[in-house]
Parts: structure tokens; C-alpha cells; sequence
């Protein structure tokens, strides 16, 4: 599939309601500025990859979005909606976004079915056999379908990290949030795991995805964001970033990643 | 000095009988403290004050007084604001879970405090409550995690029920001062209570040893 079947440029947009969007969002640590008026939007089926040096606030960025951080100034917005600071109504928004940690994060005490079960039976009281069923399809989904009954700790980084997405999709999710999900892994189980993305964007879902994996953000992202000291410096598709970056941070960004176009 | 070791012997069904009241007050004040210890935990992690307030003295006031005085307080004190005359051994029970839900639940915040800020926010980033993600996520692993503090705890309980004692609850300790005093065999008796008390103990401290090696965090 090519990226450029999909309609993605902001502009091509226009009427459509951004899935996400960012409104001037600003976020404070103390004194720390880490967010500093961050304004882009997210489309229904885009994949959208955060570039950018460490602690520029990509990650935060993301919190920002399902609220495990709350914002000081601007706006974000679900579907329409801005994304709500209460306890309560927050818990629909989440449950409409799925997210993936960098250490996976997976639930220690419960086998690689009942991770992917315990949301929608506790959170949507789905019945355990339907959502048994449907955790085994999305156990076959990721290739792990003979793990279903192993422990998080039986199971290698890659193979932790495809559950966890698993996990995400059991709800359900309209969007799909992901935080350096290759990061921790060992080299040789970062491809299993960028193979499940890219076929979950190729379906149609829509991605935001902090990334330190070059060339899976020019292979699969339709834009890329790139980030600096809590701004987004450009934007643009990934051939504009990674060949023809329009900005001296972007240059020199990649430059310090070795990435020569 | 003579000593009459069948005296021992003569008693052994009225010992067995204290023994059995001393391990059902140590389950049972288990069964109730672990659950209690948990309820106290969330009265203190409320996000409404005055629970909060509520569990921390709870927590403050039953680690810091002794526990036979609350021994007595329970069986003087608890008929009156209740206005039920309870028997020794429920008064006892009582007196004993309140004092071990205080330990409980200071234990299982700090296992729930050990479980990494990840696991919290991965079960909220699902959807789930705060209550949700307590009850699925971090309270099963932070009772596991305890499991050695818990059996610790136990051990400790075993032999703290004797206090119950005295407010003549049958317990071992209470059954073998009562056959010393009817029998005058001071020596003969301590000495069997003492062996009795370690014979059940030390299997059970060696039990906890053994979960120590096995459940210890690992992470
Ligand atoms: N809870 C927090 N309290 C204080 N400072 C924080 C907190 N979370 C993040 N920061 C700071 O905010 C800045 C941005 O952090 P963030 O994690 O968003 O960066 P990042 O772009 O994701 O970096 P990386 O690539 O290293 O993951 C950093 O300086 C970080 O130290
Ligand atoms: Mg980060």
C-alpha cells in the first residue's frame, strides 16, 4: 500500500475534524518549560511519527493526549472534544486510545491472554468467553497465538511488546499511541514488532508514534513531527524531513543520527 | 525438687484444646487483617480528605498502642459502645485484627509504593479506575510481593495471641496458666507451654524462611 493513496496533507483536510489536535499546548515541570505552544493535528487514519533529541518532550506530548499528565496552557482535543482533566471523564477518552510504553508494561501477574481480557471484561464488562475469543484472535493477529497461557516473564522483549499492543486493541481503540515501543528491545526483536505497526497502519488505524526508528518513519509514517526543546521546529511528509528538511534543527537532528537521506 | 512430668500428660486434651483456640484465632485474625489492611490502604489512598484523614489515624492509633491494652479495651470497652456482650475469644479476635490490619496496611502500601509507575498508568491509559486498577493490577502483585512481610506478620500473630489470655480466652497460654494454677506445676507447665509454642512456631518461621527464598522481589 502507498502512502500516497491516503489523503494526508493537513490541507487536502480541510472541513474534516482532526481524530486529535493540539492547541497551543504548553506543559510545565516546576520551572521546566517542556511543552512549549504545540499546535499540530492528527487525522483519522494517519500515522504520524515524533521525532526529535531526548527530552524535547515528545513523550510528553503523547501523556498529554490520554491525560496521565495534564496540560498548563492550550488545549487538546479528542474527536471534537477537548480532552477532559476529571478522573471520570477521562476514562472514555481512554478507552477510545490505545497506548504502548516503551517498557511494555505488560501485567506481570497474568498470563498473555488474561493482559489482553482483563480490559474489556473489567472496563467494558464484556463476557470472559467472548473476550477470550476475541484475545486469541488478536493473539494470532500479532503471531503469538501458542503464548496465550505464558507469563510476561517466559516471553522475549519482542514478544512482550506485541502483546502489549494486543492489549491495546482488545478495546477497541480509534487511535493507537505509541512511546519508543522498539526502544527496549534487543536489535534482533525490533523487526517483529515494527512488522506488527506497520501492518495495524496499513489497516487504517490511526498511529501517533514517538519513534527513534528512522526508517520506519520514512517506510510507513504519512508526517512527521520534529521536535526541539518543546516545539515542533517542522512537519511535513516523511520525503520532505528526511530529503529535503526544510529546517537547520531537522539537519542537524538527523545528522546526529548518522541519517544522510 | 520434684518434678511430675505426666502432669502433662494428664492435661494433654485440654492442651490440645488451647492449641486448636490459638491456631483459629491466628487464621482468623489473619483472614480478617489481610482484607481490613486493604480497605484501611484505600481509606488512606481516598481521594476525599477526610477518608484519608480517617485511615492514617486508624493506622497511627492501633500500631502505637500496646496491644494488650487493647486487649482490655475491647473487653471492657467494646460491650458498652456496642451494647453486645461478646464472648472472650470474638473480643480477642476483635482486639487482635484491629491491632494487625493497622501492620497490614502499612505493609501493603509500602508493596504498592514498590510496584513501578508504569503499571499504574498502563491500567489507567486502558480506561480502568483507580479502584479497577487497584483491584486487577496493583494489589495482586503487591500481595504477592508482601507474601514474605505477611508470613513474618504471621508468625509474630502466633505468638501474640497469648495475650489474649487474659481476658480468658482458652488459648494455649490461657489453658496451660489455668492447669498451673489448679495444679501448683509451675516448672512442669511453662516448660510444656514453651515447647509447645516452638514446636508450632519454628516450622512456621522455617515456612517463612522459605517464602523469603522464594517470593523475595526479584525485580
Ligand atoms: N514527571 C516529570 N517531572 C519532571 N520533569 C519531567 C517529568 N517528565 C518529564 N520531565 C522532563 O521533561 C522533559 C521532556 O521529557 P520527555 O520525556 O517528554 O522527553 P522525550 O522527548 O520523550 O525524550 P526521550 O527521547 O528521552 O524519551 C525532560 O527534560 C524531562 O526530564
Ligand atoms: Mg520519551
Amino acid at each position: 500500500m502507498s502512502a500516497s493513496l491516503k489523503p494526508t496533507a493537513p490541507a487536502e483536510r480541510a472541513g474534516q475534524q482532526p481524530t486529535i489536535a493540539y492547541d497551543g499546548v504548553v506543559k510545565r515541570f516546576g520551572s521546566l518549560t517542556v511543552l512549549n505552544g504545540v499546535s499540530a493535528e492528527v487525522y483519522k487514519g494517519e500515522v504520524v511519527c515524533l521525532i526529535g533529541p531526548s527530552g524535547s518532550g515528545k513523550s510528553t506530548l503523547l501523556r498529554c493526549t490520554n491525560g496521565l499528565e495534564t496540560v498548563d496552557g492550550g488545549r487538546v482535543l479528542f474527536d471534537g472534544g477537548v480532552v477532559p482533566s476529571d478522573q471520570e471523564l477521562i476514562r472514555r477518552v481512554r478507552q477510545r486510545m490505545g497506548m504502548v510504553f516503551q517498557n511494555f508494561e505488560l501485567f506481570p501477574h497474568m498470563t498473555a491472554l488474561d493482559n489482553i481480557t482483563v480490559g474489556p471484561t473489567t472496563i467494558l464488562g464484556e463476557k470472559a468467553a467472548s473476550a477470550r475469543e476475541r484475545g486469541l484472535a488478536l493473539l494470532d493477529k500479532v503471531g503469538l497465538r501458542q503464548k496465550a497461557d505464558a507469563f510476561p516473564s517466559a516471553l522475549s522483549g519482542g514478544q512482550q511488546q506485541r502483546v502489549a499492543i494486543a492489549r491495546a486493541l482488545a478495546m477497541n481503540p480509534e487511535v493507537m499511541l505509541f512511546d519508543e515501543p522498539t526502544s527496549a528491545l534487543d536489535p534482533e526483536t525490533i523487526g517483529e514488532v515494527l512488522n506488527v505497526m506497520k501492518r495495524l497502519a496499513d489497516e487504517g488505524m490511526t498511529m501517533l508514534v514517538v519513534t527513534h526508528e528512522m526508517t520506519f518513519a520514512r517506510r510507513v509514517a504519512d508526517r512527521v513531527l520534529v521536535f526541539d526543546h518543546g516545539r515542533i521546529v517542522e512537519a511535513g511528509p516523511p520525503e520532505q524531513i528526511f530529503e529535503n528538511p526544510q529546517q537547520e534543527r531537522t539537519r542537524d537532528f538527523l545528522g546526529h543520527l548518522g541519517w544522510n537521506g | 525438687m520434684n518434678l511430675d512430668w505426666g502432669i502433662i500428660w494428664q492435661y494433654r486434651w485440654d492442651l490440645a484444646h488451647g492449641v486448636g483456640i490459638t491456631v483459629a484465632l491466628t487464621v482468623l485474625t489473619m483472614l480478617i487483617a489481610v482484607p481490613g489492611g486493604i480497605a484501611i490502604m484505600m481509606l488512606r489512598q481516598s481521594r476525599y480528605r477526610v477518608l484519608r484523614g480517617l485511615g492514617t489515624a486508624y493506622v497511627e492509633f492501633f500500631r502505637n498502642v500496646p496491644l494488650i491494652l487493647l486487649v482490655y479495651w475491647a473487653f471492657y470497652v467494646l460491650p458498652i459502645l456496642t451494647d453486645i456482650q461478646f464472648s472472650a475469644f470474638t473480643t480477642g479476635l476483635v482486639a487482635l485484627s484491629l491491632n494487625v490490619s493497622a501492620y497490614n496496611a502499612e505493609t501493603i502500601r509500602a508493596g504498592i509504593a514498590s510496584i513501578r509507575k508504569g503499571q499504574l498508568e498502563a491500567a489507567l491509559a486502558m480506561g480502568m479506575s483507580h479502584s479497577q486498577a487497584m483491584r486487577k493490577v496493583l494489589i495482586p502483585q503487591a500481595l504477592r510481593r508482601i507474601l514474605p512481610v505477611l508470613a513474618s506478620t504471621w508468625v509474630s500473630l502466633f505468638k501474640d495471641t497469648s495475650l489474649v489470655s487474659v481476658i480468658a480466652v482458652g488459648d494455649l497460654a490461657h489453658t496451660a496458666l489455668q492447669i498451673r494454677s489448679q495444679t501448683f506445676r509451675v516448672l512442669e507447665m511453662l516448660t510444656a507451654m514453651a515447647a509447645i509454642y516452638w514446636a508450632l512456631g519454628y516450622p512456621q518461621a522455617k515456612l517463612v524462611d522459605w517464602i523469603h527464598r522464594k517470593y523475595g522481589v526479584t525485580e
